[in-house]
């Protein structure tokens, strides 16, 4: 009895020792495993997800044209809108980065600015001179000149055309009282959205 | 020979393993309705090949990637066959999945035990849709550009749409990393993942077998040679297409990507179309169920199928939601075609055409954004025309890119630039209808026609009675009752009829003379050998018709009455005169609405740069690169 129950026990024994040191073994395994492949995943989820903390270009003012050049006439007025912007690893000198239609009614001084990306799905939004109304080339989305919906709920777009702030400044190197010419905030802004939130 | 392959076999079981793909057994026998997978696979082969060998010579920049794909379409040996075969391969990829899921679905081939394989493979028919989405926009062109801004716009509508577009955009503005971004999806992600999926799914395919709609009707087969050779002649087939659709159509290549152009032709490719359609019919908050709850219930609809395909009516249902989901599709197709090019199909006639379904209102409004969609397009065309003549050209395309190449251009931008400052109350427009292709279009014309401005035919034509006070020149102007109408009414059209030839002759002197002092490149060869004729009309000017009277030429007459003769039309004269028409040499007093476009004195306030306007002066003369073989349009005003 004691003769065949001690190999057991020692069977018992070393299988336990087996476990213990299976278990260790593929703790041990799993911790190098997790090491081994989370220090390259982390590396490149930090990469993957670096658009993320990314800013949209500055939103400072553009001298856009100047103001003789923007009749009162209360009809459109398309101007490029031309600064510098850096891509990545570039900068880019002056060039036109997007375009303002500029709508100035009579007697009014300061013209109002819309950006020409259509706040549907940013498209650029068209204007032929002689027509009375924008018109978004891509779906059917079109605006009266105050920038409103024509259509109003009943238009794809979520919103009416998106309006930029605008600055009327002396030019600078004229005197006071001297001509003066028309700066705009250019920024763009979220699209499909009813509200108008600029992209950050 | 036996006793290699013995060897080989020995060692890596490749031979059974052959055997047993080939003689799998086919319940019912060899049929063309299996054929749609075997294609794919084939098709994905071929987008395999010619995308690695795209790879080696495409890069992925936004000063490079236009430009790139430019010199494998037109400098690398067969560049076009290879990107041709790339491109309609996709499309074919998306026509095949379609047939491919309508055989699987109306076969019940989803039925238990297949349900995994059924989602895996509507997994693959995504992820290929991926791929076509990211692979348009590499060529970063202007259709590929604008398509995807829309696409990656419309994402700003699901929840947390706003971070998902920024990591795939690489930012929140387009630019280099779109392109690093898309290009790795296109060519290492999405295409690793389809092949582990494609590995699923054939591997399930063998584990269950293939789905007999109606085995008894003929005895099985196996797979080799019968079912294998409908699969070639299948694919045999699809290259045939293919290539002819290469060899017909070629893959196009639009201008250069320019965020800051109004570029009013944006399309989705046509497999798309049907979802840039769809959107048209959801106005303002409704627009993300059309965006994003029908796409998502559709697929969700696809990928429940199997759960309640095992019974005949839930498999009927499934069959007839297909149908009816390839119907829509189809007819959102139609409808986004029809829409766009309505003014080619219904012809130019404002009347409702018969069996058009739209009440005149309708009419005039489809009839309208078409033909704004077609001018588009052919603007388009222009400009994509142009970027691969001027990348041809022996200067190539600079270091700074394709896009500052074409800003640079005198042809596309000068036009541009008329287009936004001068078509306002001026029309440029080819009268005879010959070269229509410089024509730019404008609603509200109050000036002169400036189509071939100063050249021989536009003198003539301002020195003819019967058109000098038309809408063409003065007719819209405040000189239609002026000085200049008067006299060429009653000193060239109140003549004797047997002076009428001598004048006429005359006419067309003065008319030379005149138009020799813009020496435009157009008429180069033609004032070399007229020199005679120009001499007397230059006599003329001064003598006969008395034009010194009012205008000064060269050291006869005085400036301030009418503008200055004296190099008429040349481009210093034409940069002079649109930065500042009220100077002395034009219309110091009687100037007609012509704005101050710069001015020497407040260069601050300038309207339009020194550069601007040169290039607006160029384009009204035609003086631009042209090819040497002299291919493409000379610019000519001579008919």
């Amino acid at each position: 009895m004691t003769d065949t129950q001690q190999p057991t026990a020692d069977a018992q024994e070393a299988a336990k020792s087996r476990v213990g040191r299976r278990g260790f073994f593929g703790f041990f395994t799993f911790l190098v495993g997790a090491v081994v492949g989370l220090v390259p995943l982390t590396v490149a989820g930090i990469a993957l997800f670096d658009p993320l903390r990314r800013k949209a270009a500055q939103k400072t003012y553009t001298r856009i044209v100047a103001l003789d050049a923007v009749p009162d006439d209360g009809l459109p007025h398309r101007f490029d809108v031309v600064r510098e912007r850096v891509d990545a690893w570039n900068r880019y000198p002056a060039e036109p980065v997007g375009a303002v239609y500029l709508v100035r009614k009579p007697g009014q001084k300061k013209p109002t600015a819309f950006t020409a990306t259509c706040p549907h799905a940013g498209c650029f939004i068209g204007y032929t001179p002689g027509d009375d109304k924008f018109q978004c080339p891509c779906h059917t989305s079109a605006y009266h000149f105050d920038g409103t919906r024509i259509g109003g709920k009943v238009s794809v777009a979520p919103r009416g055309m998106d309006t930029l702030d605008v600055d009327v400044r002396p030019a600078s190197t004229a005197d006071a009282g001297g001509p003066q010419e028309v700066w705009v905030r250019f920024e763009r802004f979220e699209t499909g959205r009813h509200e108008k939130i600029a992209l950050s | 020979m036996k006793q290699l392959l013995d060897w080989v076999e020995h060692r890596t079981g490749i031979g059974s393993l052959m055997r047993a793909a080939l003689y799998e057994n086919i319940p019912g026998g060899a049929r063309w309705r299996y054929v749609w997978g075997s294609t794919l696979v084939v098709a994905f082969f071929t987008q395999v090949v010619t995308g690695l060998v795209l790879w080696m010579s495409y890069s992925p920049s936004t000063q490079t990637a236009w430009e790139s794909v430019y010199y494998i379409q037109y400098e690398m040996p067969c560049g076009w066959l290879l990107r041709g075969v790339h491109h309609y391969s996709a499309h074919a990829m998306v026509v095949l999945l379609a047939l491919h899921l309508a055989q699987v679905v109306i076969d019940g081939a989803y039925r238990a035990p297949r349900e995994f394989n059924f989602w895996i493979g509507l997994v693959l028919m995504l992820i290929v849709l991926g791929m076509s989405l990211t692979g348009y926009l590499l060529p970063w062109d202007q259709k590929g550009y604008w398509a995807t801004t829309v696409a990656t716009n419309l994402m700003n509508q699901a929840p947390g749409g706003g971070a998902l577009r920024k990591l795939v955009i690489g930012g929140a503005d387009y630019g280099h990393h779109t392109l690093t971004r898309f290009f790795a999806m296109h060519a290492g992600v999405l295409p690793a993942l389809l092949v582990c999926f494609l590995v699923l799914h054939v591997a399930l395919f063998r584990r269950h077998g293939l789905t007999a709609r109606n085995p008894a009707r003929r005895p099985d087969a196996k797979f080799w040679p019968d079912q294998v050779l409908r699969d070639a002649v299948a694919c045999l087939a699809v290259l045939a297409v293919v290539l002819g659709l290469t060899l017909w159509m070629g893959s196009d290549l639009g201008a250069p990507a320019d965020p800051a152009s109004n570029y009013a032709a944006a399309r989705p490719e046509w497999y798309f179309l049907f979802l840039f359609q769809f959107l048209k019919y959801f106005p303002g908050k409704s627009e993300t169920i059309g965006a994003i709850v029908v796409p998502g219930l559709v697929m969700l609809v696809l990928f429940l199928m199997p759960l309640w395909g095992r019974w005949r009516v839930g498999h009927a249902l499934n069959v007839s939601f297909l149908i009816v989901l390839l119907c829509a599709i189809g007819w959102l197709t139609f409808r986004a075609t029809s829409d766009d090019y309505y003014a080619q199909w219904y012809g130019e006639d404002e009347s409702t055409p018969a069996g058009v379904e739209a009440t005149p209102s309708t009419h005039s409004d489809r009839l309208a954004k078409s033909r704004e969609f077609l001018a588009a397009k052919h603007e388009a065309q222009l400009a994509s025309d142009r970027a691969v003549e001027l990348a041809g050209s022996p200067r190539k395309i600079p270091p700074t890119g394709a896009l500052a190449m074409l800003r640079d251009d005198t042809k596309t931008q000068g036009r541009a630039l008329f287009r936004q400052h001068c078509a306002v109350c001026h029309a440029f427009k080819d009268a005879t209808g010959k070269d229509s292709s410089r024509d730019v279009h404008s609603n509200d014309v109050s000036a002169s026609n400036l189509y071939g401005f100063a050249s021989r035919q536009w003198i003539a034509g301002l020195l003819d009675p019967a058109r000098v006070d038309s809408d063409h020149y003065f007719g819209l102007t405040a000189f239609k009752d002026g000085d200049m109408v008067d006299w060429v009414k009653e000193n060239i059209g109140e003549v004797a009829d047997e002076d009428r030839a001598a004048i006429t002759a005359d006419v067309q002197k003065v008319a030379a003379a005149v138009s020799a002092e813009a020496v435009l490149p157009s008429q180069a060869d033609l004032e070399q050998h007229d020199a005679e004729k120009i001499a007397a009309g230059r006599k003329l000017i001064t003598e006969d018709f008395s034009c010194i009277d009012c205008h000064k030429f060269h050291d006869d007459g005085e400036l301030g009455m009418a503008p200055d003769l004296t190099g008429y039309g040349s481009r210093d004269w034409l940069v002079e005169f649109i930065s500042s028409p009220e100077h002395e040499r034009f219309y110091p007093d009687t100037n007609d609405r012509m704005p101050k476009f710069a001015d020497p004195d407040r260069p601050d306030q300038h309207r339009l740069t020194a550069g601007q306007i040169e290039m607006i002066a160029d384009w009204l003369r035609g003086d631009w690169y042209r090819p040497p073989d002299g291919k493409a349009d000379t610019g000519s005003t001579e008919e």
